[in-house]
């Protein structure tokens, strides 16, 4: 039997507190929001916190809300929250999805939008979706804060740009620009409890309803160690005018730009010949719904 | 058909509210006072020589109260068939997988017992490491066990009929061959024990097990306490599907712990330690030539199998033999010649699950008889019917049909599925796929050669038969025998499922083989008829004597005496009854002598009534080496359609629908034979689509998770439409014969048979990952 070790934990009630506690702990203390895998890692003995800091009490975390025409996610808005938030499904239709492929309905009501970021699993499911549509996060340290792109966030797997003592407080989704459409495709063997074999998001912004690529970004995930901008594919998109056959020269640009292994989940052959086939839909339904405006504008 | 009152319905389970609850206790959930915890020390190296074991440190450790190692445990060799006894509770010489225990530990907290184990120092001589068929069998290869040069730990010869001259007649003639993966039993509750050694020297184990018979025994022998000192209680078990089916060295260690310390002693395997233990089924690698004559006919079969056992025996004697006799069945077939070979591996050990044997051969050679129709231009369905055997056919190993629904099974999942308006007709992507199966309804010998009695069942009265208590050692494992074995004591007594209280799974109860090889409803189902028969005897005898109607006049049904002929006047002993019973609230009245107060009547002339049955088979099939693995009393057959749709792009296979019909001989709860093919169903999709246990270069398991062991989640289940077909078995109590293995076996071999319809390739390695499919995709555009 797997025993969870021995730990103290803390709630404090307000955002400075925890700051403090956090500051004061050094190292030594981690923030538990759904803990789905945090604690599975410490009953493996991968992790070993003397403290956990529960933000449970701090208000404010779990809201969702407008910001200058986007969205505000607080960092504890559970995967389960979002996924059925009428406002991320009208504004952000990618994320919703991406939201609805994590994990299991189970884990969905546990696990947090902030928990999925700081984690920095390279098969993360919000992730490539956040970063498709310019996600900004925000970092609240003892003595400064700062907001900073989640593009670049990530350093690795497991890895990240946040620092000890830093608590990640809300996700910030500028608005879309008009003829914005996305998607985000995950492929796993079942329909649920899956972690990513290979997933890509992808976003296309067009001048008008007829017109020309103007922005357009691929998000592929679980095919490197971290989500990554498929660059070429990017690049081949813009300006111009949208096609199946631009799109799967993109999808086969896409393969040239991301660096598969072959694991337990998947080979890696298999991983690339995905990212063609996703890239390829994702881009296929971002365009779909650019063009009609349909569901929102991203 | 006859009409019956309480058998053949959908009442509800007896134990669905504790389950539902939480109520529920199963033995991880046991605690007693001044109870120590147990932990293992099983072996980080597959295959290595035992230098030295240093326990020093770990007794030292405060709180430590036991340890324990092969010199504390002894040499006894134990494990399931009597000719392979090949394991020990502790490794001696060597450990031969990574899990083979070495030592066990006893302490007051769970913490404490495993630091202790992280304590004790083991010093190994690493050996050469064997992890598949092909280095375990060649040439010069180490023997993991020395009595087994070659490392061969069965083997079976087995030939019917003639196939070399059979083959003469056929005119397509074509060789395939198929290979599953190994699997894991994936039930939710991992085994768990608690032992408790009191002081009069007599032994309690309740453990999470199929067989409290076969652990008693076990236990007995191994620890060399006397059999009538030992019981065993099963409290409610999370499922087996084979894997505990056994003793397994948990539970000996923590009956030595106990004993030694005279404290009870708990035990809990950790998910990764159910994989260790493994027990489940084996990776089959099947090379089937058949043989069919141009009108169709399936004439001969060679079938040559290889079995990776892993590092002991366990039940895969029984696999070897299995993977043999059970094809062959449901279709006319006289020559069949059959070769296998089970050989031990540096892996954990393989046994039984689900379809034991059968389920891999069954799925290879269904899609191959596919192949064949389509060469001959047949539909697979009118193949199959052409081939079919019918109830009276015996196969040509021997085999008793004495019921067999095949037809009425095919009929029915081919009108149920709308096969003809689909079969051919699909688009692109979209495929149907046929199979049939079959199965053993309870092995027809016990495990070890012996004339015991398979199943025994008492039935002990309450004063006034407002109780009826049913004992038996029977397994209830989740699969429902205490509500089929509560329904056949209700009926054959002539009271309600309300009235029946169903004691199972303890040693103290009876003899009864256990939850494995379909055996329940039929073997135990005898025994506990023929109880309650003997109950009603008891208590019409009494009332005769009271009444002066003859026993044959009476009967008893819906809780109430049935006078055949002229009502008597019974107001003597309704009188007699109310006055034992002044003030109370529940006195009986109307115009029906109740069985309350029959059986009160018959208490007061005779004292406890107590209603005895036991079964075994009768005489069975098959002189031949061998013929004691695949006679049975009855067989279950099935039928199966499966709908898919293929995502060409990824792999993806999605079940759209699954329609199953199963010949179960008579269904004593039909919501009980449904939830076992769906069960069966869903068990069977896992194995085709996503299960295997995987290992890296030293041998150990990859995956020894439920989130990278996949077995199917709800939202991967189709809806599944459910046809039971019912042949009335004449070997069957109330015609009733199995269905909690039998609906397996079509599953996979229906699902592959879909696919091919869809995209036109033929897979011959399961699972039928994505990966798998798209890259045999792939292969086909190239060509």
């Amino acid at each position: 039997m797997l025993l969870l070790p021995k730990f103290d934990y803390e709630e404090p009630k307000s955002l400075p507190e925890a700051l403090a506690m956090l500051s004061e702990l050094k190292g030594n203390g981690k923030v538990i929001a759904g803990g789905t895998d945090l604690l599975v890692n410490m009953k493996k003995g991968t992790v070993k916190p003397a403290f956990l800091v529960s933000l449970r009490k701090v208000e404010g975390l779990r809201e969702i809300g407008g910001e200058n025409g986007g969205l505000a996610i607080g960092s504890h808005a559970t995967v389960s929250e979002i996924a059925d938030s009428d406002r991320v499904g009208s504004m952000f239709p990618v994320l919703a999805r991406s939201a609805s492929c994590l994990g299991s309905p189970l884990i969905r009501n546990r696990a947090t939008i902030g928990g999925n970021i700081v984690t920095a699993r390279p098969a993360a499911d919000l992730p490539p979706a956040l970063i498709v549509l310019g996600a900004y996060v925000e970092l609240k340290g003892k003595d400064a804060n700062r907001t900073i792109p989640l593009d670049g966030f990530f350093t690795g797997p497991g890895t990240s740009v946040i620092e000890s003592g830093e608590v990640l407080t809300r996700i910030i989704l500028p608005s879309a620009p008009p003829f914005t459409g996305g998607d985000y495709i995950k492929i796993g063997h079942r329909a649920a409890l899956e972690i990513a074999i290979a997933a890509a998001a992808s976003r296309l912004t067009l001048d008008k309803p007829d017109g020309v690529i103007v922005d357009a970004r691929v998000v592929l995930s679980a095919v490197a160690p971290t989500a990554i901008h498929a660059a070429s594919a990017e690049k081949a998109l813009i300006g111009q005018r949208p096609s199946e056959e631009l799109f799967a020269k993109a999808a086969a640009l896409a393969e040239g730009d991301c660096s598969p292994i072959t694991d337990m989940r998947g080979g890696a052959e298999y991983r690339r010949d995905m990212v063609n086939t996703l890239v390829k839909r994702t881009l296929l339904k971002a365009f779909n719904d650019a063009r009609d405006m349909k569901g929102g504008n991203a | 058909m006859k009409a019956y009152n309480v058998i053949n319905t959908r009442l509800p389970r007896v134990d669905g509210r504790a389950k539902a609850t939480g109520d529920a206790r199963y033995a991880a959930d046991l605690s007693m006072p001044g109870m120590l915890y147990g932990a293992m020390l099983q072996s980080p190296l597959a295959h290595a020589k035992i230098l030295n074991i240093d326990t020093s440190a770990a007794k030292r450790l405060p709180g430590v109260r036991d340890v324990v190692t092969w010199k504390e445990a002894g040499l006894v060799k134990y494990g399931v068939s009597p000719a392979r006894y090949d394991e020990q509770v502790f490794c001696s010489d060597k450990v031969r997988y990574v899990g083979d225990e070495v030592a066990a530990v006893a302490a007051i907290d769970l913490e404490t017992a495993m630091e202790a184990v992280s304590l004790i120092k083991v010093d190994y001589e690493e050996l050469p490491v064997l992890l598949d068929i092909g280095s375990a069998m060649a040439e010069g290869a180490i023997a993991i066990h020395e009595d087994f040069p070659g490392n061969i730990s069965a083997e079976v010869h087995q030939e019917f009929g003639n196939f070399e001259e059979a083959l003469k007649e056929c005119h397509i003639v074509r060789t395939d061959t198929f290979t599953n993966k190994r699997q894991d039993g994936g039930f939710l509750e991992p085994q768990a024990c608690l032992a408790r050694y009191d002081l009069n020297g007599n032994l309690t184990l309740w453990s999470s097990t199929q067989s409290v018979h076969y652990v008693q025994r076990s236990v007995a022998m191994v620890l060399g306490i006397p059999v009538g000192k030992v019981r065993v209680v099963k409290p409610y078990v999370g499922g087996g599907f084979g894997p505990k089916a056994a003793v397994n060295a948990m539970e000996l260690a923590a009956c030595l712990m106990s004993r030694r310390t005279g404290k009870p002693v708990k035990m809990v395997f950790s998910r990764e330690q159910v994989f260790l233990h493994s027990r489940a089924r084996h990776q089959f690698t099947h090379e089937l030539t058949t043989g069919v004559k141009k009108d169709g006919t399936i004439f001969a079969l060679r079938n040559v199998c290889h079995l990776d056992g892993g590092a002991y025996s366990s039940f895969g004697i029984a696999t070897i033999y299995y993977a043999g006799s059970l094809l062959g069945a449901p279709y006319k077939l006289p020559n069949m010649k059959y070769d296998g070979y089970r050989i031990y591996t540096n892996k954990p050990t393989c046994g039984a699950q689900r379809g034991h044997g059968g389920v891999a051969a069954r799925a290879g050679w269904e899609q191959q008889l596919d192949i064949i129709a389509a060469e001959l231009g047949m539909d697979p369905v009118e193949f199959r019917l052409k081939n079919m055997m019918q109830t009276g056919d015996v196969t040509c190993n021997d085999f008793n049909m004495s019921s067999l629904g095949m037809k009425e099974c095919l009929e029915g999942v081919r009108d149920g599925s709308n096969w003809g308006a689909k079969k051919g007709k699909l688009p692109k992507g979209k495929g149907i796929g046929v199979a049939c199966g079959f199965f053993v309804s309870g092995a027809g010998y016990p495990i070890y050669r012996s004339e015991t009695f398979h199943s025994t069942a008492t039935i002990r009265l309450t004063e006034d038969g407002g109780g009826v208590n049913l004992y038996t050692a029977s397994a209830e494992i989740g699969q429902g025998s205490d509500t089929i074995l509560g329904q056949i004591a209700a009926e054959a007594l002539g009271v309600s499922l309300d009235d029946v209280r169903v004691h199972s799974g303890d040693t103290d109860f009876g003899v009864d083989l256990g939850a494995y090889s379909s055996r329940q409803t039929l073997m135990s189902g005898h025994a506990v008829k023929m109880a309650a028969e003997d109950t009603k005897r008891k208590v019409l005898e009494a009332l005769s004597e009271q009444l002066n109607v003859p026993v044959e006049e009476m009967d008893i049904a819906r809780g109430v005496i049935v006078f055949k002929k002229d009502k008597p006047d019974f107001s003597r002993l309704r009188t007699l009854y109310i006055k034992e019973h002044r003030g109370w609230a529940d006195q009986p009245s109307g115009a029906e002598l109740t069985f309350r107060e029959a059986a009160r009547v018959a208490f007061i002339t005779g004292g406890v009534i107590i209603g005895n049955g036991a079964y075994k088979p009768g005489e069975l099939g098959g002189k031949y080496k061998g013929a004691a693995v695949g006679t049975s009393p009855a067989y279950g057959c099935s039928a199966q359609v499966v709908e898919v749709t293929v995502d060409e792009e990824t792999g993806k296979v999605t079940i759209d629908a699954m329609t199953d019909a199963h010949d179960c001989g008579f269904a004593i709860n039909r919501t009980n034979v449904e939830g076992q093919m769906q069960g069966s169903l869903s068990m069977g999709l896992g194995e085709a689509l996503f299960e295997e246990v995987r290992f890296d270069e030293k041998g150990r398991v990859a995956n020894a998770s439920l989130g990278e062991y996949r077995i199917p989640t709800a939202l991967d289940m189709p809806n599944v439409k459910t046809i039971i077909i019912e042949s009335d078995e004449p070997n069957g109590p109330f015609g009733a014969k199995e269905v909690g293995e039998g609906a397996i076996m079509p599953t996979i071999p229906a699902i592959l048979n879909a696919i091919y319809d869809a995209v036109g390739v033929r897979i011959n390695e399961l699972p039928i990952t994505s990966e798998r499919l798209f890259a045999a995709m792939k292969e086909k555009r190239k060509k």
